[in-house]
């Protein structure tokens, strides 16, 4: 390929990058606008950036609420859901107890169900037993749903860690729980990271649970997002665009430090390699 | 004389019973699935035969199959709302195969490209954002008076004012056109998956053999890279067929029906109307046909494993 070929090739394919990124990068630009310019006909492309927006925002007080419930969620349900699919993959993957296959089938097929057909019992459940709105059975409601995602990634990590490791530890006088942790648990360290990081998102984006069995204590940033949509009397614009831009830097900022996870992480572990 | 660890440390040594081992680590996942998954689902089962309201206050009354009976044979219920869905599963997923891959060739060649990583972030964005926000936005990008996409179309085309999310013929098209948006950079990302696992050793010798590309494609390029694309298209049908917290912001399964797919349905039965031995039907019947994809899942990577065992 020449020289002037080669730079051809890749500006095409940043400008397919940028047109992917265009309606969110739309986004963040209009939380620097003010009120009167996002709703400007036609829409402004230049302006006079302003903060207010974001004062307003931090200003609002439930928004370090919903920050601090969203951090604390996620990072609660994903390190309770890792460490319990850890063992049970360890379990699924060493001595394949009958049924394993079944049990590996069940848990995908939560993952597999719309979302309201999930909660509802759950939600009666969660009324009954006056568990709503309360962030330990919010956590580990997440955690479940964690689950099984968590153990097919780890199964997946754990079946290509050889059992001679074991045995090794084993004859040399080694216990399980020696072996389990200080003999297997490092080698699968990429399957934790990706277990880890694509709950963690998963339960930072969550919506409907949060707004069905959870509730106003423990209201997220998606939650307060659906709920901040309509007030001042229309839809607020400029609260939506500030909040947007505030949360994807998470998302947006985990998928560039851990993109060699993002295939394993998008497709239950089914699939291994690097993009 | 029994060995000294023994005393050392009995704790430990409690695992060296293989059923014990078991049984300790299966314990804790076996809790959370019997709490939150199998008690629920017994309850949702039990429920779906009952006429039951949460906001009558009446007690549950047991009906038998009248519940399913009456889902099945509503008119403009349940056959509308799934073949909606349907049509929204397959436009979505063929349109997301036919574009990622496309990307997916674009792409592959791209290893010394520079500001790779961030051009791949860039392009990867739209799947790992909330449907909640990127609903929320796009509604305001397709307004009619100050949408900027309105603002193009009447720049380049000089058309009037099109109310996307309003126009019952047109908001199904502009929900879809956002799934897409969404979910092509996932197909690409499997396209991208699948070219590397084709051996570089058959592709350069398919080139010196001079095989042209539409038969290298067919003969080398599919047959390594088959599975990893059917797992991804299964995984892309069996999440657009729960695709809910994307509509919910942009139409709300209006205007109309023309975007009530069967996972909105649902929640408005179950947490609007508070309809609750009927949603349970309902319920059942979408975890019928989620078992069945699940299923479906599941043989496809059996498949595969029964290939790399047998190669």
């Amino acid at each position: 390929m020449s020289r002037l070929r080669e730079w051809l090739y890749y500006a095409a394919l940043w400008l397919i990058a940028l047109i992917f990124f265009a309606p969110i990068a739309w986004i963040v630009m209009s939380s620097f606008k003010t009120r009167s310019d996002i709703l400007a006909v036609p829409p402004k492309l230049f302006f006079k950036p302003t903060l207010d927006n974001y004062v307003d925002l931090f200003n609002r007080g439930e928004i370090f609420l919903q920050i601090a419930n969203s951090v604390v969620l996620s990072i609660g349900a994903v390190l309770i859901a890792v460490v319990v699919s850890f063992l049970a993959a360890f379990c699924f993957s060493r001595f394949r107890p009958k049924g394993t296959d079944f049990l590996m089938f069940l848990l995908l097929s939560i993952r597999m169900l719309p979302g309201p057909a999930v909660i509802l019992p759950v939600f009666l459940m969660y009324v009954a037993f006056g568990w709503k709105d309360s962030h330990l059975w919010l956590m580990l409601f997440y955690a479940m749903f964690s689950i099984p995602f968590s153990v097919w990634i780890l199964k997946g990590f754990l079946d290509g860690v050889s059992t001679r490791f074991d045995e090794t530890g084993i004859v040399n006088g080694g216990s399980w729980f020696h072996v389990i942790f200080k003999v297997v648990m490092p080698q699968v360290r990429p399957g934790l990271i990706a277990a880890f990081i694509f709950n963690l998102i998963f339960v930072w984006n969550e919506y409907l649970f949060n707004f069905i069995i959870g509730g106003v204590n423990t209201q997220n940033i998606p939650y307060a997002l659906s709920v901040g949509t309509y007030s001042d009397g229309g839809v607020n614009w400029t609260f939506i665009s500030t909040m947007t831009s505030v949360y994807i830097i998470v998302p947006v900022v985990f998928i560039y430090i851990f993109q060699k996870y993002l295939l394993v992480g998008m497709t239950f572990g089914t699939v291994r390699g690097e993009v | 004389m029994p060995p000294v660890q023994q005393r050392r440390r009995p704790f430990a040594r409690l695992f060296d019973n293989r059923a014990t081992l078991i049984l300790t680590l299966l314990a804790p996942v076996m809790t959370f699935f019997i709490v939150f998954n199998t008690i629920p689902t017994l309850w949702l089962l039990g429920l779906s035969f009952y006429n039951f309201s949460l906001t009558s206050g009446m007690p549950p009354d047991f009906v038998g199959f009248r519940n399913f009976f009456a889902i099945l044979a509503s008119k403009n219920g349940i056959w509308f709302d799934l073949s909606r869905t349907f049509t929204f599963v397959l436009c979505g997923v063929t349109i997301q195969t036919l574009l990622g891959a496309m990307l997916g060739f674009l792409f592959w060649g791209s290893k010394d490209m520079p500001g790779r990583r961030i051009a791949l972030t860039l392009l990867f964005a739209p799947m790992v954002l909330t449907p909640v926000a990127s609903g929320t936005f796009f509604r305001f990008i397709y307004d009619p008076t100050f949408g900027v996409l309105n603002y193009l179309g009447r720049a380049l085309f000089d058309s009037g004012p099109i109310d996307f999310l309003g126009n019952p013929e047109l908001a199904f098209w502009a929900v879809l056109a956002v799934d897409c948006w969404m979910w092509t950079p996932f197909m690409t990302l499997m396209t991208l998956a699948a070219l590397g696992s084709v051996p570089k050793a058959e592709l350069e010798a398919a080139e010196i053999d001079r095989v042209p590309f539409l038969r290298r494609l067919t003969l080398v390029i599919w047959h390594h890279g088959k599975f990893i694309m059917m797992l991804g298209i299964l995984l892309r049908t069996i999440d657009s067929f729960k695709t809910l917290d994307l509509i919910i912001p942009m139409t709300k399964g209006g205007p109309g029906q023309t975007t009530r797919l069967v996972a909105l349905e649902l929640n408005k039965q179950a947490f609007e109307s508070f309809n609750m031995g009927w949603s349970s039907a309902y319920a059942v019947l979408l975890l019928l046909i989620s078992i069945a994809m699940t299923s479906a899942f599941i043989f496809v990577l059996s498949l595969r494993r029964r290939r790399e065992n047998g190669a």
